[in-house]
């Protein structure tokens, strides 16, 4: 049961602007587990997470959340299913016109008819969970970057989804707070047997708690293994971003004619035309 | 909670300074009245030439206003103005029969009105019925025809 | 020779039947997204969330709009007097200060200063909640952001505006007044009188709220939706509240040409 697909993506297509950004991405997550999906900047890791969330839809292929196609559902069983999912976004996103318990209250007081005292008792176990419950009178203004991605990821939690969803949990975060997301994430899904995907490009941190991992580059899945397995992984793209180096085959320079014509002709425009 | 009761009040107030605020533009500025149609009765008079007078133009007698125009409209048979009044209803049986309406005009360009001077006969005016005895507004321009004309006449 | 004069025209054809199409494509997402939100008057929690709007968008700007109804009736009645007077007509005063508020003036000036001040802010604090991702948060937490952003705005600028434009002309008539009467002398019965017997509540006050609830629908709708479809960046943002001002502005002043014809120009 553990090791049963909860998210299922199939030949997956998305471009934006002209620009196609996947071109048949493939790739199952198992319940249960932490699932990264990495790659360098750019490459459309958030976008993935937005249409797994349902946000955007994809020109060809589809995904399936515990069996069910979220592109093809309707608007009102979409939301029934984001009811089950939880995400955290990259700047955390709270909601700059509630202190921090209402904002990790809002789920609650959308989407159940519990009676105040209840919601105040769940709404401080969250926040004890993050280690935030003297916090939660502030207002969101108040919070640092870390504190404010801590208080979201106890909203993100509140209703007990089943499936959460990491935007760059760690970007920067100095390395207390990074620490202590690292350990919230790993402690959180084990705890609460959730189904994570974490989608990030700080590899240290990432490695050190998914269970399985995916790197995508240049719309696809060029790799996905257990963390020890990509390590050592031949691919020299999969080195090259596993172990940072500068140069390989993503280059460090930007597409340009030849430095001599640049530094030789005299007009970089008429250069740039003909290369 | 303390700050959300303010905002409620904040915005009570605001909408409760509009409400007034028609209101005044009701009454004060359009001169609506609150009174009911019972407490007023209806005249008529027929006059030649009406001028500019519209309806809601004021009625008054030695300068006091008592009613209002109510509408205007051409009679077909005698093609003249039709001038329907409602006045006051405590002149109700008060007027005499021979009571005159002048269309008058405020100041030399200003709003045109019906004015009433009562005469002396003991019959009484009752409701909905018509003044005998009119004079029509000035019209500028006769009044210059008139002067032009009995100037080539000398 | 030719060849290259055609294609450029053909290019050029091409840019403008792109831009007429993107047009009509921002007019049909601007409709679906009004449409969406304002389905039913806010009641229950909508209702506090309405009342939030509402003192932000009118009540904070209330005094603006005051101040600016009393200069504007002021300047009307010292222009209009040094007018009238030409023409021994200075009793008609009254009549002019109001018709020219009710009709005109009030909600012209107060849907323009409306745009200013509560229609920028609408887009920019739309548009920083887009650009702080809380409307896709809202929505990956299973709350319809038009529902819960959009709508209490809307409905707080459709009633506001209205509210703030009785304000002005009442404020604007008390100026008018203070100058007419109280400085040049206009006699204070001439004042009021000529007004009441020209004013018409129907016609002048009524026709005055209809304009207004338009320009609220229309400003309100440009700065919500200019907030909503804006590029997340801070430049998108400057840019998406510059925009506000400059359409909704251009759009009273359009829209109120063909009211006034409508209802007074005897069309």
């Amino acid at each position: 049961m553990t090791n049963s697909a909860f998210i299922e993506v199939e030949d997956l297509h998305f471009s934006r602007g002209g620009r196609a950004i996947f071109r048949g991405v493939n790739l199952t997550i198992p319940r249960g587990r932490i699932t990264a999906i990495m790659g360098p900047s750019g490459t459309g890791k958030t976008t993935l997470l937005k249409l797994i969330g349902g946000q955007l839809t994809p020109d060809k292929g589809r995904v399936l959340i515990d069996g069910q196609d979220v592109h093809r559902l309707s608007r009102k069983a979409l939301f029934a299913l984001r009811r089950r999912m939880g995400m955290l976004f990259q700047s955390g996103a709270l909601f700059s016109d509630l202190d921090v318990f209402e904002n990790v209250a809002f789920p609650l007081r959308v989407h159940t008819d519990l009676p105040d005292a209840m919601i105040r008792d769940i709404v401080l176990l969250k926040l004890q969970a993050v280690g935030l419950r003297g916090a939660h009178a502030l207002t969101s203004a108040e919070l640092s970057g870390g504190m404010a991605r801590r208080v979201a990821l106890a909203r993100a939690v509140v209703l007990d989804p089943e499936l959460i969803l990491y935007d760059e949990p760690f970007v920067g975060q100095d390395p207390i707070a990074m620490g202590v997301l690292v350990q919230l994430i790993k402690r959180l899904s084990e705890a609460m047997a959730l189904t994570s995907v974490v989608v990030s490009h700080d590899i240290k941190e990432t490695m050190s708690i998914a269970d399985y991992l995916y790197l995508i580059a240049d719309g696809e899945i060029v790799a996905h293994g257990t963390p020890a397995s990509l390590d050592t992984h031949e691919d020299p793209r999969v080195s090259q971003f596993m172990h940072g180096e500068p140069d390989g085959p993503v280059p460090f320079h930007y597409p340009a004619p030849p430095f001599y014509r640049d530094i030789l002709g005299a007009d970089p425009t008429t250069t740039t035309r003909t290369g | 909670m303390q700050r959300s009761k303010t905002v409620e009040f904040g915005v009570g107030l605001f909408i409760l300074a509009g409400i007034l605020g028609l209101v005044f533009l009701g009454l004060r500025v359009s001169g609506l009245t609150l009174g009911a149609p019972s407490e007023t009765f209806q005249l008529e008079a027929n006059f030649a030439n009406i001028g500019t007078l519209k309806p809601r133009a004021r009625v008054t007698m030695a300068g006091v206003t008592v009613g209002r125009v109510e509408s205007i409209d051409l009679d077909t048979q005698w093609f003249d103005a039709r001038v329907k009044m409602r006045l006051d209803s405590e002149l109700e049986g008060q007027l005499s029969r021979d009571t005159t309406a002048a269309i008058l005009t405020a100041g030399l360009l200003g709003e045109q009105y019906v004015g009433l001077s009562v005469g002396g006969d003991p019959e009484a005016l009752e409701d909905g019925d018509t003044i005998r005895d009119t004079q029509s507004a000035l019209v500028l321009e006769e009044l210059i025809q008139q002067f032009v004309s009995s100037m080539v006449k000398d | 020779m030719f060849l290259r004069l055609f294609s450029r025209l053909v290019a050029s054809i091409v840019r403008l039947g792109r831009r007429g199409c993107s047009v009509i494509e921002a007019l049909g997402r601007a409709s679906i997204f009004v449409a969406r939100s304002v389905v039913g008057v806010p009641s229950g929690e909508g209702l506090r969330l309405w009342l939030r709007q509402m003192h932000f968008v009118g009540v904070l700007s209330l005094a603006i709009v005051l101040v600016s109804g009393l200069f504007i009736g002021m300047v009307l009645a010292l222009q209009g007097y040094t007018i009238l007077i030409d023409f021994g007509a200075e009793q008609a005063l009254g009549q002019m200060v109001s018709l020219s508020l009710l009709r005109e003036l009030a909600p012209v000036v107060a849907a323009l200063l409306f745009a200013g001040r509560a229609g920028s802010a609408l887009t920019a604090e739309i548009g920083l909640m887009k650009a702080t991702e809380q409307l896709t948060s809202m929505e990956m937490i299973g709350v319809d952001p038009l529902r819960r952003v959009v709508a209490p705005r809307l409905w707080a600028g459709f009633v506001s505006l209205p509210l703030l434009t009785i304000g002005f002309s009442v404020v604007g008539i008390w100026g008018g007044y203070l100058v007419g009467v109280q400085w040049l002398g206009v006699s204070e019965g001439s004042y009021w009188s000529n007004m009441q017997s020209s004013v018409a509540f129907f016609a002048d006050v009524g026709n005055g709220m209809i304009k207004s609830l338009v320009f609220a629908l229309v400003v309100t709708w440009i700065a919500v939706f200019q907030g909503y479809d804006l590029i997340p960046t801070s430049e998108g943002i400057s840019r998406a509240t510059t925009r506000t001002v400059v359409y909704s502005s251009l759009a009273v002043l359009g829209l109120d040409f063909v009211l006034t014809a409508v209802m007074f120009g005897g069309l």
